[in-house]
């Protein structure tokens, strides 16, 4: 019996450590092996021939339809190296890469959340570029974003974006109920002002609620968006602290969840809200059943100006029972009196390792193509549709020959709302992040849940937390 | 007499081995590549701290940390309820929906058993969307209109933990039998004639008949759609996670779910071929349990 | 048709009973037909992109644009039917031998680990795919070496488990005197399988046929993972294209969800005078 396991275990070994050889000489006829083989045979290695691999989600809606283009414009850069575009659908694209690292053979480059890349290096699968590229990339990018992109000592990727998400609220509702919004977009507004406004923007008929002040995406796991962008307006800007102690445990979260129920029960946000939706909540913006929204996104605005253009057309083309909007980027609410801080999101071209250590020439030819996705006439496009702001100077001058239908003032807003982005946070180790996104997977999001539809207290749900914490992070891992 | 019989049935079956093997051949070779290789593979993993670089054999660790999670439990009790709820009921419905289609005219049962057939061809993602909209909290959801005619409140379908389980449950009851349908027709047309006949001269009234010759002869089809329906319930993570995430509170948190965190949230992909494991186990029992009682194939 | 006792009402009573199940299976077919519906009547909207869904039991537009958009959308949109197509094609008719056969053997022919093999079958069947998904993708794009290929797109499910369990099940119903008589007239088991077997299990093959064939067509997550060009993508891998960060372009997915609903509609009704005949033992006998 025994005999015969460890007889099926080695055959297995076998199997599989064949497997990973092959893989690396020949996956997608890319891997650094083979092109390092082929470099060494080549002689001088000057000008070896390679090829890059990134999986690419549709970032934009014009994104995909330009593979083809990126892919010449790149190889017309750099003639001796072929970048191979592998397309992938955006809700699934997290598992083929998850998929893809597991089994060993990840693609060189991936686009994802920066959040994404201490679960990866976890498994030691990401490749740290710091010592590949070049002063000028370096120079070339924003280094709030850059920040982003790096986990403890090393760096990464290189961002392609950084997007804040915040609040959004219709123009003429605002000014309806008499909100100041230009002031809110200039210096922000805190939660005792946020609650008053949201409760004047309440439209009653009879009984029937006919626009709430505020409604915000809770269903799902869509729900944990909802507390981190708040908490981190309460003195939160990461799970944990400066000293790496876990920061839920402070009274100001119990103050923020303590104000969540507020806002339902003063009838400003539905009761309903645990089950609503991004679609539905949108469609409650476009239908003019909510004065704010969240969790809100500069591009839209787009959206907004889109369905107003098939009102106009009258052809039946809107959003059924739409009214016209004008879309208003709002700054989140601050709590206890600590300083705004806007969720920041920042995704961009991480790199990846297989099961063998790249060649240097390797490595830093996909710093080239990274930084080619990351930047210039790539970056300006994609940024542009997605009105998120430019994040390096080649992007930036790139783009000032594109057109921009985005408002000043909305662009003035989330320039402010990126000068108050939370900083990131290198120097949360992979471990202990990765234990944070456990207890807020098993704990948090489901109490908050419970919070939300009405069933517990926010007091029970802090103590619940608090709890969970201490059985994590140890008496001395909490912040007291 | 006997005994040339039974010397003549072996006579008769000689060689019928290798026949017997050369029929399964084909499907041997394919699970041994595609379905026994992974398994294997995943009970291995269930031992290790798996990692692509290089795993690390760790023992009984994975499983003594899923003994000791009340997570685990918790969703091993939401799947039973689960599949209690959801099961039996999509058996008699689709059974009961077979013999209703059976008197009708031809082109009547080809109409009917398309439409039921229908909604398994539809995308996946018009399927969600008009559930959500279904079990929309407002007053604009349609199940909340539905109930209103009624008197009764609007209720907040997915969003609270008291009707989140009821939900998923429902949804279940009204979609996706059209796959049982097909197959109990299949066997019903199977069932000779003969036998009606016989019941007709003895007098026996359509109950009679249902239970005596039906319910008996369908029993094989019964089994096999028994056995996967509690598989595919077992393994149900694609309605949870769309539609509640496993909320309010797990209220709704199955093992599919939870063994999809542990693989590709937190990447402990030993624990999670450990929890895969421990619920074939179980899932295995049951099966065993349902060819004890309804194992025996009919013989004629 | 005898399992109602037709020769006992008189024709008015038939009538009330018919009219009674035929307003039954109506009010229950409304429930499931429902997404359908919803899935062509969004199809006929405008090709824009839409924030948001908009929730309505009536068209506010009738236009064909979205069909337009779908095949003008990529250049693969064609080519992700025709993937579609090939793989589900070859999958049906391979599961439908192969399985056939594996069924038979499993529940008529008498052989030595019979019991023990369809156990194991069984069993793997128990496992979430969630697990063996990282191995199996090890073993076709690591080992084998062949991402982006037909071949993996077809090679794991070439015989399911399912189909083996289905096919044994209905056949354990056929009467052993049957292939008992047929061996005393000298047929092999090969002959028994082809002549005899298989005509009798016209329902189940079809049966089996409609439902891989579905399957396979509308399997998202392998193909996903083993292609990695558009070329090669199925449809249910295209469809997902049009699907964005924040924004989805709804009514040309629903178009294309319809038309990719189309081939298993012909398959269906070109099998279903299969579905409707019964198949009498005695007619075979006779």
């Amino acid at each position: 019996m025994k005999k015969g396991s460890r007889f099926s275990v080695s055959v297995l070994a076998l199997m599989v450590t064949a497997g990973v050889l092959g893989a690396c000489g020949s996956n997608n006829g890319n891997s650094p092996a083979a092109n390092n083989a082929a470099g060494n045979t080549g002689g001088e290695g000057a000008a070896a021939k390679d090829t890059i691999t990134a999986l690419l989600p549709p970032v934009s809606p014009t994104y995909q339809e330009n593979f083809k283009q990126m892919e010449a414009d790149f190889n017309k850069l750099y003639p001796n190296l072929t970048l191979k575009i592998e397309p992938a659908s955006w809700e699934d694209m997290t598992q083929k890469l998850d998929t893809q690292v597991n089994a060993g053979s990840p693609p060189d480059i991936a686009f994802i959340g920066s959040e994404g890349i201490s679960k990866y290096k976890q498994l030691d699968m990401v490749l740290d570029i710091t010592d590949t590229v070049t002063p000028e990339m370096v120079a070339d990018i924003d280094e709030a974003p850059l920040e982003y992109m790096k986990n403890g000592d090393g760096l990464y990727g290189l961002p392609a974006y950084m997007e804040v998400h915040a609040i959004g609220g219709n123009k003429p509702f605002l000014e309806e109920a008499g909100i100041d919004w230009k002031k809110v977009q200039q210096s922000g507004w805190t939660y005792e002002e946020f609650r008053e406004a949201i409760k004047k923007g309440v439209v009653k008929e009879g009984d029937t609620t006919k626009r709430y002040g505020f409604v915000f995406a809770t269903a799902g796991v869509a729900s944990k968006d909802y507390l981190a962008i708040l908490v981190k307006n309460a003195g939160m800007p990461s799970p944990f602290t400066k000293d790496l102690k876990y920061a839920y445990t402070s009274p100001n979260y119990l103050e923020v969840l303590k104000a969540i129920r507020q806002m339902i029960d003063d009838g400003s946000m539905p009761k309903e809200i645990s089950s609503v939706d991004a679609g539905k909540r949108w469609n409650m913006f476009l239908t003019g059943q909510t004065m704010i929204t969240g969790k809100g996104l500069a591009v839209f605005e787009n959206s907004s100006m889109k369905n107003n253009e098939k009102i106009d057309a009258n052809d039946g083309s809107a959003v059924k029972d739409s009214v016209k909007t004008d879309y208003v980027v709002l700054p989140v609410p601050t709590f206890a009196g600590q300083p705004a801080a806007s969720a920041a999101v920042v995704d961009g071209y991480v790199a990846f390792r297989g099961k063998k250590e790249p060649t240097a020439e390797h490595k830093a030819n996909v710093v080239k193509a990274a930084y080619f996705l990351a930047s210039g006439q790539v970056a300006a496009q994609t940024n542009g549709d997605l009105f998120a702001a430019q994040i390096t100077d080649s992007g930036r001058k790139a783009s000032e020959s594109l057109p921009s239908k985005q408002s000043d003032y909305n662009k003035a807003a989330v320039q402010y709302l990126l000068s108050t982005a939370a900083p990131a946070r290198p120097d949360i180790p992979a471990e202990l992040g990765a234990k944070a996104i456990k207890l807020e997977t098993e704990v948090i999001v489901p109490k908050f849940q419970a919070l939300l539809a009405g069933e517990t207290t926010p007091e029970k749900m802090f103590e619940d937390v608090k709890k969970a914490a201490v059985d994590t992070f140890g008496e001395d891992g909490v912040f007291k | 007499m006997a005994r040339t019989a039974s010397s003549n049935r072996n006579r008769l079956n000689r060689g019928d081995g290798a026949w017997g093997y050369a029929f399964i051949a084909v499907a041997l070779v394919v699970y041994t590549l595609f379905t026994a290789y992974p398994v294997v593979s995943a009970f291995l993993i269930s031992f290790q701290e798996y990692k692509p670089l290089g795993s690390t054999y760790i023992g009984l660790d994975n499983y003594t940390e899923i003994f000791k999670s009340s997570l685990f439990w918790k969703a091993i009790g939401n799947t039973v309820v689960y599949t209690i709820l959801t099961v039996p009921v999509a058996l008699i419905l689709s059974f009961a929906v077979a013999v209703m289609i059976m008197p009708l005219r031809k082109w009547m049962q080809t109409t009917f058993k398309a439409v039921y057939y229908l909604p398994a061809v539809a995308s996946g993602v018009a399927l969600s969307v008009v559930w959500l909209w279904i079990f929309d909290p407002m007053q604009g959801g349609i199940l909340n209109q539905l109930i209103g005619a009624f008197g009764i409140d609007s209720q907040n379908w997915l969003g609270a933990s008291s009707t989140s389980m009821f939900s998923l449950v429902l949804m279940s009851w009204l979609s996706s039998h059209g796959t049982s349908i097909i197959i109990y027709v299949a066997a019903l047309l199977g069932i000779d004639d003969s036998y009606y006949e016989a019941a007709d001269i003895d007098g026996a009234s359509f109950l009679q008949k249902m239970w005596h010759i039906v319910v008996p002869c369908l029993k094989p089809t019964t089994l096999f759609l028994l056995v996967t329906g509690v598989i595919g319930s077992f393994q149900v993570f694609q309605n949870a996670y769309l539609m509640t995430g496993g909320g309010p509170d797990h209220a709704t948190t199955m093992v599919g779910l939870l063994i999809f965190d542990t693989a590709f949230k937190y990447f402990e992909f030993g624990e999670a071929a450990a929890q895969s494991l421990v619920l074939a186990l179980m899932i295995g029992f049951m099966a065993f349990l349902q060819f004890k009682f309804l194992g025996k194939d009919v013989e004629y | 048709m005898s399992l109602y006792n037709n020769q006992l009402g008189n024709p008015l009573f038939k009538f009330v009973r018919n009219m009674i199940l035929i307003l039954l299976l109506l009010l229950f077919a409304l429930a499931t037909l429902f997404p359908i519906y919803f899935m062509i009547i969004s199809s006929f909207g405008d090709p824009v992109e839409a924030g948001a869904v908009s929730y309505s039991i009536w068209p506010g537009k009738f236009t064909l644009d979205s069909y337009r958009f779908f095949f003008a959308f990529s250049e693969h949109s064609y080519r992700w039917l025709w993937n579609s197509l090939i793989v589900a094609t070859v999958i049906m008719v391979s599961n439908v031998i192969f399985a056939t056969a594996a069924g038979y053997s499993f529940a008529k022919v008498r052989f030595r680990g019979s019991k023990f093999l369809f156990g194991m079958l069984l069993v793997a069947m128990m496992i979430p795919y969630q697990v063996t998904q990282v191995p199996l993708y090890i073993l076709i794009v690591n080992i084998f070496d062949i991402p982006n290929t037909y071949s993996a797109l077809i090679l794991p499910s070439l015989v399911t488990v399912y189909n083996i369990f289905l096919a044994k099940q209905f056949m354990s119903s056929i009467p052993n005197e049957i292939i008992e008589s047929a061996k005393v007239e000298g047929c092999s088991q090969l002959q028994i399988l082809t002549r005899i077997i298989m005509p009798l299990s016209k329902t189940v093959m079809a049966v089996m046929a409609i439902l891989t064939f579905m399957d396979a067509w509308n399997t998202f997550f392998w193909p996903f993972l083993v292609t990695n060009t558009m070329e090669m993508q199925t449809i249910q891998v295209g469809l997902k294209n049009f699907r964005f960060a924040n924004t989805t372009y709804f009514s040309p997915m629903m178009a294309g969800a319809t038309i990719s609903a189309v081939p298993m509609f012909i398959l269906f009704f070109s099998l279903q005078k299969y579905f409707l005949e019964g198949v009498t033992v005695g007619a075979v006998k006779g």
